[in-house]
């Protein structure tokens, strides 16, 4: 019994952070229809900013995230401009931004080891000490993980269906030129859906950095977890991209549970390819 | 008095393709315009190249004077003129309401968008009817009307129409062409591009023919040629090419 509750919980941390990550590749593709291979890279270089504003210049945890946010969307915003925006309206243009997203990751990765190193390291928690939810133990950074990413969601989604900021991103991704003929800056539009993406996975790069060791390649394997959750969920909706981060970070704590740590990779990409064969639109996608 | 929107020599294309080759026209004030011709001549490509989508390779556009060749279409839709495009699908899953409410997202747009909602509402009742109905669940006619409607929101001071009722049942067209009337009247100068010349010769006080991505001819109303006289010369001029 504990271990089911101890299993949900973490199932829902993982969902949590997935959810953060995956929303971030949702807004991309909806605005630009590009898919974002350096997403992971950018949560990287989110947790390390906050490392080095944090722990390098002493100056505190919450300080240090929002660095990281901010670090992260800049970097977004640059990577928006400098490759993907030269290949807008080109022939292949996702193809090509595959390499362009995919040469950024590797320039982001071998750009924080030059800039950090390899030693391995870890920020402070927000706040320390545990918490126990129906006789599972974790801690309160964890917690508020937990707490946070719905409302981080929530806020996401007021902002697409609420504003007419948000709207513009939506229809920018819907029809480019209707678009531009009501007034929306189309290249603008571009460069604010990748900076908010970037800063999504800023945030979650500076909350993971608390539990889990900052590396140069800490946002792989997020990423490829974020994939399963948009082939799963359907790119497009957030509210499916949600849902799908959620039902991804339970099935995976179970299948740890289940099969071990060392099958469950295997699992959920068997997963993936038979949501690709049978729902190629995405479990809650449309078909 | 300069004219409100003059195009001065302008050539655009697509790629390698030239389509317009030193077109030259103006709307003066409190005028509205009508352009036909063949299909493949030059109309949209055009109305793209003055709205900002395509960007002219030599020429200059200029509208209320200042120069806006070089300009994004987000400025030129701020300055006024606005463009609604031929077979406009709009944003597919994106409510009608919600739709036209973004439409008022230029800075000029913001004030008095609410009443500017309900006059094209009232303009079009069918959108009324379906405001919480997704676009791609509209006929073709409604979307013409939600792209027009889209237009109305921008304010504009200057609207240029597309073949506003290409593709149309009769019913749906006479209703459009009846609200194209209804917004002339009320004062936004237009830019119309119809197959339909008697259509064009009710709403219009000048046409211009365009053929081969030029101006082949300007016609005023004040010649005193009835549509069959223009569509004579129209068919006349085009068996040559």
């Amino acid at each position: 019994m504990n271990s089911i509750v101890a299993t949900l919980v973490s199932g829902i941390l993982l969902g949590s952070l997935y959810a953060l990550m995956a929303s971030g590749l949702s807004v991309v593709w909806t605005t630009l229809g590009v898919f974002n291979f350096a997403h992971g890279a950018l949560m990287m270089i989110g947790a390390y900013a906050a490392w080095t504003v944090s722990e390098g210049m002493g100056l505190g945890l919450l300080p240090g995230i929002l660095a990281g946010v901010a670090v992260a969307a800049l970097c977004g915003i640059v990577i928006e401009y400098l490759l993907i925006r030269p290949f807008y309206g080109t022939r292949h243009m996702l193809l090509v931004t595959v390499m362009t997203t995919l040469a950024a990751l590797i320039i982001l990765e071998k750009g924080a080891q030059l800039i950090w190193g390899a030693k391995l390291k870890q920020l402070p928690r927000l706040v320390t000490g545990d918490v126990s939810i129906f006789g599972a133990t974790i801690s309160w950074h964890e917690a508020i993980i937990i707490l946070l990413a719905p409302i981080v969601l929530l806020l996401l989604w007021r902002f697409t269906a609420m504003t007419n900021r948000g709207r513009s991103l939506r229809a920018v991704g819907q029809n480019q030129d209707s678009a531009a003929l009501i007034g929306i800056d189309v290249p603008y539009a571009f460069a604010i859906a990748f900076g908010l993406a970037a800063a999504l996975a800023g945030l979650t790069g500076a909350l993971l950095g608390s539990i889990r060791f900052i590396t140069p390649v800490m946002g792989s394997e997020p990423l490829v977890k974020a994939m399963i959750v948009v082939i799963f969920g359907g790119l497009g909706s957030l509210g499916a991209t949600a849902g799908a981060a959620y039902v991804i970070g339970l099935l995976e704590a179970f299948l740890i549970l289940w099969l071990g740590l060392y099958w469950t990779p295997f699992a959920l990409f068997l997963l993936m390819i038979a949501v690709l064969i049978f729902r190629p639109n995405g479990l809650f996608g449309r078909a | 008095m300069t004219a409100l929107l003059s195009v001065d020599g302008i050539s655009a294309g697509y790629g390698a393709i030239t389509v317009l080759r030193d077109l030259t026209l103006h709307v003066g004030r409190d005028e509205s315009i009508g352009l036909f011709g063949p299909n493949g001549h030059g109309k949209t490509t055009l109305l793209r190249t003055i709205s900002g989508l395509l960007r002219a390779s030599a020429g200059r556009i200029r509208f209320d004077g200042a120069d806006i060749s070089r300009q994004r279409p987000a400025a030129i839709v701020n300055a006024g003129l606005v463009h609604s495009p031929q077979a406009n699908t709009m944003f597919g899953d994106m409510a009608i309401a919600e739709t036209l409410e973004l439409a008022a997202f230029a800075p000029r747009a913001r004030a008095g968008a609410k009443q500017r909602m309900e006059q094209v509402l009232a303009l079009f009742p069918r959108l009324a009817e379906r405001r919480k109905q997704l676009a791609r669940t509209l006929s073709g006619g409604e979307r013409q009307m939600l792209s027009i409607g889209c237009a109305l929101m921008c304010d504009p001071r200057l609207l240029m129409l597309d073949e506003p009722t290409l593709g149309l049942s009769p019913r749906l067209k006479e209703e459009l062409a009846e609200a194209v009337g209804a917004i002339a009247r009320s004062g936004v100068p237009l830019i119309v591009v119809e197959q339909d010349v008697e259509f064009l010769l009710a709403l219009t006080q000048r046409l211009y023919m365009i053929e081969h991505g030029a101006v082949a001819r300007e016609i005023d109303r004040s010649d005193g040629l009835d549509h069959r006289e223009v569509m004579q010369l129209y068919f006349g001029q085009g068996g040559e090419a």
